[in-house]
């Protein structure tokens, strides 16, 4: 091919695409927009899809409000993660810097360091969803705020009184093989020790790999030693009811835990059948603890034909409590709300009264305190086990 | 004529940006580095050898320089050197078994490969576990940290033009060409009989080729300021692929169209991740069943589109892998 | 931890049953890269489709199990002539368009899956649940049952690649092309029928593995990882070969996993499958 005309056909590419990516320019007068940086599609999807509606459905409810004289309309945009680090950040970028997004729900402890800095950078106030501790609330990300209740806090106020009732005496674990998986075995492992006393030993320590469906060497090893717990840490649906079956197949009849925020029991009790049984739910809620739970329950199920994955109700919740604290301060500025949110408290919140704590854990209060509820799986159906509201200083 | 269209497009990427948002500035700095990825993978696909697996030692780069800049406080500009040179060398020693296999078995032993330092970097808290490793720092430049979009887009332009200046003298000089001599195993043959030694070209093309990836794959972990076993996967090489066979092998500059319209194409479907994937895979499929050659043989249409019939006539049931 | 012989025994057996099912997953893979040297990356994809067709066939519409299965097989085998005529025969010739068009199909047919199939978890239900209790080893029946249609598969393979004259052709264009057109043989047909029916045992794969396991549209990238493992190590275009190889990742992948712990059984499969290669580059039985 000659010379020059054989970049003319790059040329034309790198041009055409300059004009396709340069991306719609964000003028937000009227609508408010905040942002829903989850993972819509992938295996985290449920997740995502929960937050999205949720907040979907808070900015119907808050409708049209007024700060510093002028009108508003809350307007959710979706940046999918694919819960993807590289994504997220791509996601950040677009929302913060080209569309003018200050405010969201962001998911997943696995992709927020990379955007923790552009968070600091532009204020961006993060309602996040992470499960993990400290490197996401603390005292350098004054903007970030943990909407639901960390693995640490809930494993401090259920376990050892689940272990107590159910008269447990040996405790092991079957954790994903990521971050979350290993520390909060190490969490569980220091409550159970704390038990010895009364007879409870923490007898064995597997890990499976995410997304694995085989877990019957996992679970041999674990039988082995012949628990009658099985803590299983976050595993989503499709594992913990493979889990469940295998170790059952296996001979296993104790119970299992899970904490996990999207459990579906009846996902659960098709693939597990009878073996699902038993296995105790740490976030779910088997009773509607208040009628505004129920009311979105419903809401969800007649408008999506489906049960409302049960990251929903803390995303409606994180977002007209935001709003209410943007109406009260009077100003968008990202850092002043956030100090003031720090300081208020949300009686209206689905689960019950929320407030924020964990100053002396995580060195700023940026933790939501609520109340915590575990259920318990029968014949296909959640039934109601304990509720408690995690201290959390 | 050549030379002036450089300059120009030179001219505008030095010079415009502070003018442009800071998101339009991602974009730039995103595109740039896949350029420079999907040109360093088409100086292997150029020698017949199809990588699934160029995504580890990207990673290799980044994870090197993260650890050098968090654990030992090194330079981050050494740090980016020493992630090319750590590349390179897996390339080189790994280079000597892996180059010897062809076709299908090449593909696969290097996509273990990344499936490997992936599940290395998962397995040792040293290199962060599944969490990774946060808080890898930007690099110094007389006294600032370039902590801005601005900043770092100069570094990663540098980077790049300095890469694709080397990645085209690989493959548009008699280099090049000596390469593409090597492409199956009997044309490698061929080559041998002329007194070509095939070895010491395939070996110095891929540890050029990784060391250009190590180097990039460097910067973007300083650039994320973040690197986990997460961001690169198999996916990522695939991608890759991708955007060489949609711009087309043909010339140096498929790739660069690839690349550049396939990300900011990309960039424009927030909605949902599996459109991404599905335009991607359309396009491709589009591009490879009828746009042979890809993109940048689209003026020649008509011509590729009879050698193909007169050639497919010809053509085994049974494709041998070369 | 104590290792003792009940916990081994049922590994064992674990492993056997778990490697039978790899087979059952990677026989549709070798028979087509075995006769036509194509590697069907949309192989994990059709055994999804393969899955989800049982879904919404037999659960969701109440079909009955055979029917449902008839249907699948006729679909599997439109799809397989369709994407052989479509793509493969357009791309005959080239290798690396071939590897990269069937990527890109795969993608496609994951990529609408997600869509169209959504995000949650799916299940089958047991087509025969319970467990066979063997002198104390727990063996579910529904793995029995796919292991029993692997193994009738496996047979119905060898018979019509060694006992047939369709299977002679195959073997034939496989072996010496140009003379096997000479004599006559029908290349094209050849390259249809093995595709389509590469697709046929992919999708009954699924189908009979989607009760053992949970549903959803990415579950097809582990089977091709492992499928490709499989053959490379049993050595490409064995059948033979492509069965040991499978039981032995299974029993190692168990039985490792009992001794070692999961990640280092992981890590065990692959160097042996390394070391395989390196014995053995053309894998256990294959032949160059």
């Amino acid at each position: 091919m000659t010379g020059s005309r054989r970049f003319l056909v790059p040329f034309a590419v790198v041009a055409l695409s300059v004009i396709l990516g340069l991306p719609p320019s964000a003028h937000a007068q009227k609508p408010v927009k905040m942002g829903a940086i989850v993972p819509v599609s992938g295996p985290a999807a449920a997740f995502g899809l929960g937050v999205q509606r949720g907040m979907e459905f808070a900015a119907e409810d808050v409708g049209v409000f007024t700060v510093a004289g002028e009108k508003y309309k809350v307007e959710v945009v979706t940046y999918d993660t694919v819960y993807d680090p590289g994504k997220t950040v791509a996601a950040m970028n677009r929302a913060v810097y080209n569309d003018g997004v200050k405010y969201g729900v962001i998911i997943g402890a696995g992709v927020h360091p990379p955007i923790l800095p552009i968070i600091r950078e532009t204020g961006f106030l993060d309602l996040a969803f992470a499960a993990a501790g400290r490197q996401i609330t603390n005292g350098e990300n004054p903007t970030v705020f943990r909407i639901m209740a960390s693995s640490d806090q809930l494993y401090q106020t259920h376990l050892q009184p689940i272990i107590e009732r159910l008269n447990v005496k040996r405790v092991a674990t079957l954790g994903p093989n990521d971050e979350l998986g290993k520390n909060d075995a190490k969490v569980v492992k220091t409550q159970v020790e704390a038990m010895k006393a009364k007879g409870v030993q923490f007898v064995a320590e597997e890990y499976y790999e995410r997304g694995a469906k085989d877990f019957g060497p996992a679970l041999l090893r674990l039988i082995a030693h012949k628990p009658d717990f099985i803590e299983t840490d976050g595993s989503p649906t499709g594992s913990i009811a493979l889990i469940a079956k295998q170790a059952r197949e296996l001979g296993f009849t104790g119970y299992f835990l899970n904490s996990t925020a999207v459990l579906e029991a009846k996902a659960i009790s098709d693939i597990a059948g009878k073996a699902g049984d038993n296995i105790i739910a740490l976030r779910i809620w088997a009773k509607a603890p208040t009628q505004l739970y129920a009311q979105l329950a419903d809401r969800h199920q007649k408008k999506y034909g489906e049960a409302a994955p049960g990251t929903m109700w803390e995303a409606y919740a994180a977002t007209k409590w935001v709003v209410d604290v943007i109406q009260k301060t009077g100003t968008f500025d990202t850092k002043k709300v956030a100090d003031a949110l720090a300081q208020s408290t949300y009686p209206e919140h689905p689960f019950g009264p929320a407030s924020w704590g964990g100053e002396k854990t995580y060195g700023a209060k940026r933790q939501i305190i609520l109340p915590i509820p575990a259920a318990i799986l029968k014949d296909g159906k959640w039934e109601p086990f304990d509720v408690r509201t995690g201290k959390f200083d | 004529m050549k030379a002036a269209g450089f300059g120009v497009l030179l001219l505008a990427l030095v010079t415009l940006p502070p003018l442009a948002e800071p998101y339009m500035l991602h974009v730039a700095i995103v595109v740039l580095m896949n350029v420079v990825y999907a040109e360093a993978l088409y100086v292997i696909m150029r020698m017949g050898y199809l990588s699934f697996g160029h995504a580890g030692y990207i990673a290799v780069g980044a994870y090197t320089s993260a650890l050098l800049a968090t654990k030992l406080d090194v330079s981050v500009w050494l740090g980016f050197l020493a992630g090319g040179a750590v590349a390179a060398l897996l390339a080189w020693l790994l280079g000597a078994i892996t180059l010897k296999l062809r076709g299908i078995y090449f593909s696969l032993s290097v996509f273990a490969f990344a499936e490997v330092v992936n599940a290395v970097f998962r397995a040792f808290d040293f290199f962060g576990g599944p969490a990774g490793i946060a808080g890898v720092p930007r690099p110094m430049f007389f006294g600032t940290r370039l902590n801005t979009h601005l900043g770092f887009y100069y570094v990663v332009l540098a980077a790049a033009v300095f890469s694709l200046v080397f990645l085209y003298r690989l493959a548009a000089t008699r280099f090049g060409f000596t390469l593409l001599a090597l492409r199956t195993r009997d044309t490698e043959g061929l080559a041998e009989s002329v007194g070509i030694d095939a070895a010491r070209y395939k070996t110095l093309a891929f540890v050029a080729s990784c060391f250009f990836c190590g180097l990039m794959g460097a910067i973007h972990g300083h650039y994320l300021r973040f690197v986990s076993p997460f961001v690169f996967t198999f996916f990522f090489s695939t991608d890759l692929v991708i955007f060489n066979m949609v711009g087309g092998l043909g010339s140096f500059w498929g790739p660069l169209a690839g690349s550049v319209l396939l990300t900011t194409l990309g960039e424009q479907l927030f909605a949902a991740g599996y459109y991404k994937s599905l335009v991607y895979a359309v396009v491709l499929l589009v591009v490879i069943l009828a746009l042979p050659g890809g993109l940048i043989q689209v003026p020649r249409l008509r011509e590729v589109w009879a050698a193909r019939r007169l050639r497919w006539a010809r053509q085994p049931v049974a494709t041998t892998e070369r | 931890m104590e290792v003792y012989l009940p916990l081994l025994a049922q590994g064992l057996a674990i492993g056997v049953l778990t490697g039978i099912l790899y087979v059952l997953v990677a026989l549709g893979l070798t028979l087509i890269y075995g006769i036509l040297h194509i590697v069907n990356f949309a192989h994990g994809e059709i055994y999804m489709l393969g899955a989800m067709a049982v879904l919404y066939l037999h659960v969701v519409a109440g079909l009955a199990l055979v029917p449902t299965l008839v249907v699948i097989v006729a679909l599997a085998l439109l799809l397989g002539l369709c994407i052989e005529r479509g793509i493969f025969r357009v791309l005959r010739g080239q290798w690396l368009q071939l590897v990269v068009a069937s990527v890109g199909v795969s993608l496609v047919i994951q990529s609408i899956g997600w869509i169209a199939f959504g995000i949650q978890e799916k299940s089958v239900p047991s087509y025969l649940p319970g467990i066979v209790d063997l002198f104390g080893i727990r063996l579910p029946r529904e793995r029995l049952l796919a292991a029993g249609v692997a193994v009738v598969l496996v047979a119905a393979l060898y018979w019509l690649v060694y006992r047939t004259r369709v299977g002679l052709a195959m073997r034939a264009i496989e072996e010496d092309e140009e003379t096997a057109r000479m004599l006559g043989v029908n290349a094209n047909r050849v390259a249809s029928l093995s595709v389509a029916l590469g697709f046929v045992l992919a999708a009954v794969a699924g189908a009979f593995v989607a009760p053992i396991y949970s549903l959803n549209p990415g579950m097809g990238l582990e089977p091709i990882l492992m499928s490709f493992l499989i053959i490379i190590v049993g050595g490409l275009g064995s059948i033979t070969g492509t069965v040991l190889a499978g039981l032995l990742v299974g029993v190692l992948q168990s039985v490792g996993a009992i001794l070692f712990g999961s990640e280092a059984a992981y890590g065990l499969v692959f160097v042996v499958m390394i070391a395989v290669l390196v014995v053995r580059p053309a894998g256990l039985l294959g032949r160059v």
